[in-house]
């Protein structure tokens, strides 16, 4: 699982909760509005009514403040979606031009993204329907024309530019 | 993505608050109609929870996100029957939340889901699914004074209000299940004309693998 799809999980169960949360606090409202109004025909002035109906009160108001809160979990996890497309378009945007200026062939492209999705060369080599050596040939041209030295500098030198720090200081 | 194209489309998942009360009602309706038996506990239990689930929904078009508010689908039976024209010629076009049609289904659904609720409750004179189980009960064990007790403020206005109130409760219980059926054809309609699958949306999303 990849670190967004394990926030959709938990925005997803937060969400669960507060529609569950809500769900029952208005079947208990239903019910007790109920009870209030068939009390209403009876004695309205009592102590008891009197309670019964602040109690009410009290639970309507608990609905509107857990719609409140499930409409804002549901509107920040949303947002948090559309922020995530915007950067992924940017990202992909970055690489596509960087690897335009590196001057890759559209094969390799193809090869060079696909390793920065972290498959291996078996893997790549099998969805290009190409044999290992060709692919491991490919990357060796790519890591040439970027001027890393391998898979791990080719990868960091996208992820660099989204991490805001430097290196701290204590491991320089 | 964001681009805002996409605004003009109905979501492609329903929020969870309106996929609950849609299926919530849908399967409680049914079941009421065609299963559970008029004045049973079963059907007093589901009514209530068609109520509550009710409710829920109305206060999410109050307080819900844009496309769950009333606002997004304001009923206009104008806008309704030009859609309805578009749609016999094959011209359709994406509305942001429910179409004018579907917007005029939803209310439509809950008058008569607001009226057989209230019916249902003056017949059985307001009892809580716990009173009818307890009711039940006592008459069960030989104790019939529940029922005496029912028939003693039963005077002439009450006994009528109750008569008028069960032939509304039926009208208007078959006019739900031909809304539906309504619906569903609507959703077929709709979904060949769009090209596009609106049932997933209601329940899971598009799956994607």
């Amino acid at each position: 699982m990849t670190a967004t799809a394990g926030l959709k999980e938990a925005g997803r169960r937060q969400t669960a909760a507060l529609l569950a949360f809500l769900l029952v606090q208005t079947l208990g409202t239903v019910f007790f509005v109920g009870d209030v109004i068939g009390d209403l025909r009876e004695d309205p002035t009592s102590v008891h009514f009197i309670f019964e109906a602040g109690v009410t009160a009290a639970l309507v108001l608990g609905i509107v403040f857990g719609a409140f809160a499930l409409r804002r979990t549901i509107e920040l996890l949303r947002a948090q979606e559309q922020a995530l497309d915007v950067a992924r378009g940017a990202l992909g945007e970055v690489i596509e031009t960087q690897f335009q200026a590196w001057a890759l062939t559209p094969a390799e492209r193809d090869v060079g993204f696909l390793a920065l999705k972290g498959l291996d060369v078996a893997e790549i080599a099998e969805l290009r329907g190409a044999a290992q050596g060709t692919v491991r040939a490919q990357l060796t041209r790519i890591y040439a024309k970027a001027g890393v030295s391998g898979r791990a500098q080719f990868a960091a030198f996208f992820v660099e530019d989204l991490l805001g720090q430097g290196v701290p200081a204590s491991v320089g | 993505m964001a681009a805002p194209l996409t605004l003009a489309a109905p979501p492609s998942l329903w929020d969870p608050v309106v996929r609950l009360t849609h299926w919530g009602i849908a399967v409680s309706v049914l079941a009421n109609a065609l299963v559970t038996e008029g004045g049973s506990l079963w059907h007093v239990l589901l009514g209530w929870l068609v109520l509550a689930l009710l409710m829920l929904r109305l206060v999410w078009g109050a307080l819900g996100p844009t496309e769950a508010r009333f606002s997004a689908f304001p009923p206009n039976p104008v806008a309704a029957l030009r859609h309805l024209g578009q749609l016999a010629s094959g011209r359709v076009r994406d509305y942001p939340s429910h179409n004018p049609a579907g917007a005029m289904m939803a209310y439509a659904f809950w008058a008569c889901l607001a009226l057989v609720t209230v019916t249902g409750l003056v017949m059985t004179g307001g009892a809580t699914p716990m009173q009818v189980a307890a009711d039940k009960a006592a008459v069960a064990s030989g104790d019939w004074s529940a029922l005496i007790r029912k028939g003693g403020d039963d005077n002439d206005e009450d006994s009528g209000l109750r008569h008028t109130a069960e032939e509304v409760h039926e009208v208007v219980a078959n006019l739900l299940l031909i809304l539906a059926a309504l619906h569903v054809a609507g959703v077929v309609v709709e979904g060949r004309a769009m090209r596009r699958n609106l049932v997933a949306p209601m329940l899971l999303g598009e799956r994607r693998k």
